[in-house]
């Protein structure tokens, strides 16, 4: 299912966070989307998620259209997300972190689980058994009952993808999974989700800082800066882009001045 | 965790539990009288057990998931006249007499079901709206929608329902309940009062085993994913609207059977009156929960207990001679009155000592989660 974001605007007061914005992410893409901080790419996320509702433009995914969607129903279309600043269920165990994302897949509900019918502790097993799978993938099996802010840094970035994962997502949403993390646990990043891609078939929007990263795993870019589009490419096309050298490093007349 | 999952079905331990529970209900319906002689004692222990309900249904929707509401004592409050007309309007098609036991399968029954689902129906208009705005919306309308609902009853008399038509057909029925003076029965002679221990004892098990359920099912650890970080919860599919609202109407209808058994309960007063449904009854209401600790079942059942024999303890020592010596020299001496400081000073202690609360989340017993 691709994600088509077409004359996508969000302003806020007189802010113009995004402005007529488009792109299409194609089913089992690893797509970029970079820029500046202040770029408005966390607001894309936001507007694709639910969480702000765009001013103007259409978004779709796969069938679905997503602008009268509330993020809980944008969630059931397949859309998994993680967060800039980690958002983990800190009162909860890592475990459980991972089955609050289960319950909408659940054919039991409260009915069921106050009957205690059948149904329920199958589900439960079920869950169960795919949050160990999902914990396994990204080494998180051993602190499974443990509370999120035991972990460390990474390990909370990559519980928050298992929790997201968990959704069985058509497509994940990561954002700045690489903040904070040194050469070697990006590259394992790159890994990851390469492997994710792969394993689980699914499309995956990255919004990064981390060159290493972006470069090195996405194969298509789209270059925001103050809310517009400024380039989009291949890596190779987008690094030799001026105007995004422009917006990274700055323009030459600024430095002379 | 998963294979304690294998012996899940009826095994003997829990159909031994299920059967005590039952014997022991049975039992204290039928020596309850001769074990504890003084029914004023009686009355106390029938209405400790009713504020346990009170408490496990308002820690639903406070403990669980988070919210505040302020107006509990308002669904208290319809669950007590529900119940109060449909068992006086049964005694009377069954020709008046002592309530039995036997008809007591008919009547509890009928009224707990009908007090739960109209406060349920207004958990569901009043919590529909303000659910699902973000904020502090929800405390003001509960608080809001239990006073309009006390003085609404207290205030309709006779002359209010004049003319014809739906509105006026409300008003007469409202005006029925006996306005200020309380509501007393079809023949003002008081309410029946079928719901003796059996049914208090055993409907306190039945909901609290519900709450439990509740709490440690997939969809309580839903509430407490939404409770810490709603933009999280609905990002993995967790509707903050829909569980916010189910669990508002759950707690509702809880604390209309609570109120349904106290209007019907053995050894009450056969009389429901709408100040027994103002500000204080709501605040007591979150006292027990805030105190036992917000979140645990166990806690709150605790706090509806410890509540109720506090508000009698002070009763009591405001009639003792004592007491009664010294107002003769200081007239403004009144301990009910005091009971809010008290209560002000004990929350003040515990939010110092123990701000979670006497267990916290926690329960007594252990259990692991999930």
């Amino acid at each position: 299912m691709d994600l088509a974001l077409a004359h996508v605007s969000k302003n806020f007061g007189g802010l113009r966070a995004v402005g007529d914005v488009s792109f299409t992410v194609k089913t089992g893409s690893i797509f970029g989307l970079i820029g500046p901080n202040g770029a408005g790419k966390t607001t894309v996320f936001n507007l694709i998620t639910g969480v702000y509702k765009n001013d103007a433009g259409t978004m779709h995914f796969g069938g679905h259209d997503l602008r009268p969607l509330k993020p809980a129903q944008i969630a059931r279309c397949g859309i998994a997300r993680t967060f800039q600043n980690i958002r983990l269920f800190t009162q909860q165990t890592v475990i459980e972190n991972l089955l609050v994302a289960c319950e909408l897949q659940k054919r039991a509900h409260l009915t069921a689980a106050v009957l205690r019918l059948p149904v329920h502790f199958e589900d439960e097993d079920v869950m169960h058994r795919r949050a160990m799978e999902l914990l396994r993938v990204f080494d998180l099996d051993k602190v499974a009952n443990e509370s999120p802010t035991a972990l460390s840094y990474g390990n909370q970035r990559r519980l928050e993808i298992a929790r997201a994962m968990m959704l069985e997502p058509r497509l994940l949403l990561l954002d700045e999974p690489a903040a904070g993390m040194n050469y070697g646990e990006a590259e394992g990043l790159k890994t990851q989700i390469r492997w994710l891609r792969d394993t689980f078939l699914l499309s995956v929007v990255l919004v990064e800082h981390n060159m290493q990263v972006v470069m090195g795993v996405c194969e298509d870019i789209h270059v925001l800066d103050h809310g517009v589009t400024i380039a989009h490419g291949t890596p190779e096309e987008v690094r030799a882009h001026p105007k995004v050298l422009a917006a990274y490093l700055g323009e030459e007349e600024d430095e002379g001045a | 965790m998963t294979s304690k999952l294998g012996t899940r079905s009826l095994n003997p331990k829990r159909v031994a539990v299920l059967s005590g529970v039952l014997v022991i209900a049975l039992l204290l319906d039928l020596f309850l009288k001769d074990v504890v002689p003084d029914s004023s004692i009686r009355q106390l222990l029938m209405l400790a057990a009713c504020n346990v309900l009170v408490a496990l249904s308002l820690n639903v929707i406070n403990g669980m998931a988070g919210q505040f509401s302020i107006g509990h004592a308002g669904f208290i409050g319809i669950g007590a006249y529900t119940s109060a007309v449909i068992a006086s309007h049964l005694h009377q098609s069954f020709g008046g007499g002592e309530p039995t036991f036997a008809r007591s399968f008919i009547v509890v029954p009928s009224c707990m079901l009908a007090s739960a689902s109209m406060a349920g129906l207004f958990g569901f208009l009043v919590g529909l709206p303000s659910l699902r705005l973000r904020g502090d919306y929800l405390a003001i309308v509960t608080l809001g929608f239990a006073e309009i609902f006390r003085l609404i009853i207290a205030t309709a008399h006779a002359d209010s329902a004049s003319g014809s038509g739906p509105l006026a057909r409300i008003g007469a029925a409202i005006s029925s309940l006996g306005g200020q003076n309380g509501y007393q029965g079809t023949d003002n002679t008081g309410i029946p009062l079928y719901a003796g221990p059996f049914w208090i004892v055993g409907l306190v098990a039945l909901l609290g085993v519900v709450a439990w359920r509740i709490k440690f099912s997939g969809w309580g650890r839903a509430l407490r994913a939404l409770r810490e970080d709603e933009i999280a919860a609905a990002a993995v599919g967790v509707d903050p609207t829909r569980y916010k609202v189910t669990s508002f109407v759950i707690s509702a209808a809880g604390g209309g059977i609570a109120g349904g058994l106290m209007a019907i309960m053995r050894d009450g007063l056969g009389i429901v009156n709408p100040d027994n449904f103002n500000f204080q009854a709501s605040f007591d209401a979150i006292t027990m929960v805030i105190l036992g600790g917000s979140g645990s079942v166990t806690g709150s059942a605790i706090g509806g207990v410890f509540i109720t024999f506090t508000v009698k303890a002070i009763e009591l020592l405001q009639g003792s001679s004592v007491v009664q010596d010294l107002r003769r020299s200081f007239d403004w001496l009144d301990l009910n009155a005091l009971r809010m400081i008290i209560y002000a000073m004990v929350l003040i202690a515990l939010m110092i000592l123990r701000p979670e609360g006497l267990l916290g989340e926690r329960e007594l017993f252990g259990t692991k989660r999930s």
